[in-house]
């Protein structure tokens, strides 16, 4: 894995002229996001003092100003439109070639639906489905790809309308290095954690999952809940190594994870709040401090693959 | 009204006592269902163990010993009749003289560069680190199993019902040594 210092010089002999091509258009799209919400603010402003005199005194401030605030949101979205696109495919794709050379990134691309449900991590269906930033290819003997999901179900209309987060963040599938045929996830326990051993018996009698295994780690059993369709097989793949590297990555992740093996593969769930790999509009991009960040995020999805040792093969996979 | 409430109890007791004998049949079950898993295993380990001895008996001149000892213990393990205890012990055996093999090829260049040695190599890898996830998986069930036998309430209803607690797999002293390979082939 590239280290912090190689990326830093990287930063200065190879991105920086195209920053600062990228800073030029930047700063036009700021200036003119910045014109038009005065122009529309302004516009506004006079409707309000025209109409204050002979109209009710709060629809006539609410309708100019929400206008206003949609007119400049509009103009945002419009204006950064390309420069996003720019500098995705100028930044975003020289980093990740910059990771591993045989690593390519599709700036529109994403993990399907259809993968993400077969999974199985998640039980909710979502019905709102979108992401972007889809990186794929092979290192060493494992083949890979990630992309930034953000999966949601809505439900009801009207009043009753509910949206909820099935899953935002970043979702890695990598081919795992053992053969199995069943079906087995690995979730963020919850209710051990708040009930202790009562927890594990509602964890039992959970039927919207398949069967609780119950694993010797006292570590890995407190932060996570792991269901099977086959006790042996869980086993197998979760072998006593493996759970501590588990635990290792969740911490240095510092973030919510989810697991499944299913099909061969495995699929992790790496919950983010914030957008991955978005450029800033309102600050200046001649500053290590974003493009590290971009980096990192980045490093540590392709470090996945190193975090659960997939590449070594001593088994009939190879 | 005193009536029903009686019977109402009784019921109660009734089915309290159905879902404890339930439980502690599941668990009973549970082991066994492993077990059967971990026999499976063994199984496919003793169908791939002609295959190695024939590729590794050419090369392994020096070996002879330790490779009659595997073939014994095959021909023993798949005679049947044996108790679960004897499985055990002949499984614990083979694990040590096949983690002996294993080392041992580090001295032959030639059967190690086999592409068809490799594969056994790889094969076999895999059926180890899946019978060690069995025993894992029987240790779990029988673990859950005691639990059940021995704590309140459901300890009185396996009394009831002569329920008595299973051993669980024990990594021997002479496993929990590192192999010594000099010592296993020159005896």
């Amino acid at each position: 894995m590239k280290s912090l210092e190689e990326l830093r010089q990287f930063y200065n002999s190879v991105l920086m002229p195209d920053l600062q091509a990228l800073e030029k258009q930047r700063r036009s799209v700021f200036n003119n996001i910045i014109y038009t919400a005065a122009g529309a603010f302004g516009v506004a402003f006079v409707i309000i003092l025209i109409t204050a005199a002979n109209a009710p005194a709060l629809p006539c401030f609410i309708f100019p100003i929400f206008g206003a605030v949609a007119v400049t949101a509009l103009a945002g979205w419009f204006y950064s439109k390309g420069y996003k696109s720019d500098f995705k495919m100028a930044i975003i794709e020289r980093i990740v070639k910059f990771l591993d050379s045989g690593l390519d990134y599709d700036p529109h691309g994403y993990i399907s639906k259809s993968e993400f449900v077969n999974s199985k991590i998640f039980h909710t269906k979502p019905n709102r489905y979108k992401g972007d930033d889809l990186v794929w290819g092979k290192l060493g003997h494992t083949q890979l790809k990630f992309s930034e999901l953000n999966a949601r179900h809505e439900s009801g209309s009207g009043k009753n309308r509910r949206v909820r987060t099935v899953f935002k963040g970043l979702f890695f599938i990598g081919d795992f290095n053992k053969h199995f045929h069943g079906r087995t996830v690995v979730l963020p326990d919850t209710s051990e954690k708040l009930f202790g051993r009562l927890g594990q018996k509602f964890q039992e009698w959970n039927i919207a999952r398949d069967d609780l295994v119950k694993l010797e780690d006292p570590d890995f059993e407190r932060e996570f809940v792991v269901y099977s369709t086959d006790q042996i097989e869980a086993r197998y793949i979760l072998s006593t190594s493996l759970m501590r590297r588990i635990l290792d990555f969740k911490h240095k992740a510092g973030k919510k994870i989810h697991l499944s093996f299913v099909g061969s593969r495995v699929h992790v769930a790496v919950s983010y709040t914030r957008d991955l790999f978005e450029p800033r509009i309102f600050r200046t991009l001649l500053d290590f401090g974003p493009i590290r960040e971009y980096f990192q995020d980045l490093s540590s999805a392709v470090g996945i693959v190193e975090d659960l040792n997939l590449n070594t093969r001593i088994w009939t996979k190879n | 009204m005193g009536l029903w409430i009686v019977l109402g109890v009784i019921v109660v007791i009734l089915i309290f006592f159905a879902m404890m004998f339930n439980t502690l049949v599941g668990k009973k079950n549970q082991v066994i269902n492993v077990f059967g898993g971990i026999d499976a295993l063994l199984k496919k380990r003793y169908d791939l163990l002609p295959k190695l001895i024939v590729a590794v008996k050419e090369y392994m001149k020096h070996e002879c010993g330790t490779i009659e000892k595997i073939t014994e213990l095959r021909a023993k393990a798949v005679s049947g009749n044996l108790s679960d205890d004897e499985k055990v012990a002949i499984d614990n055996q083979m694990s040590k003289m096949l983690g002996g093999i294993m080392v041992a090829v580090e001295n032959y260049p030639d059967l190690k560069a086999s592409e068809n040695f490799m594969h056994l190599q790889r094969t076999m890898n895999e059926v180890e680190e899946q019978i060690s996830a069995a025993r894992r998986a029987y240790n779990a069930a029988v673990t859950d199993y005691n639990n059940a036998v021995e704590m309140l309430p459901t300890n009185i209803m396996a009394g009831m019902m002569g329920y008595k607690t299973k051993k669980v797999f024990e990594i021997s002293e002479e496993q929990r040594q590192d192999i010594d390979t000099e010592a296993l082939f020159n005896k």
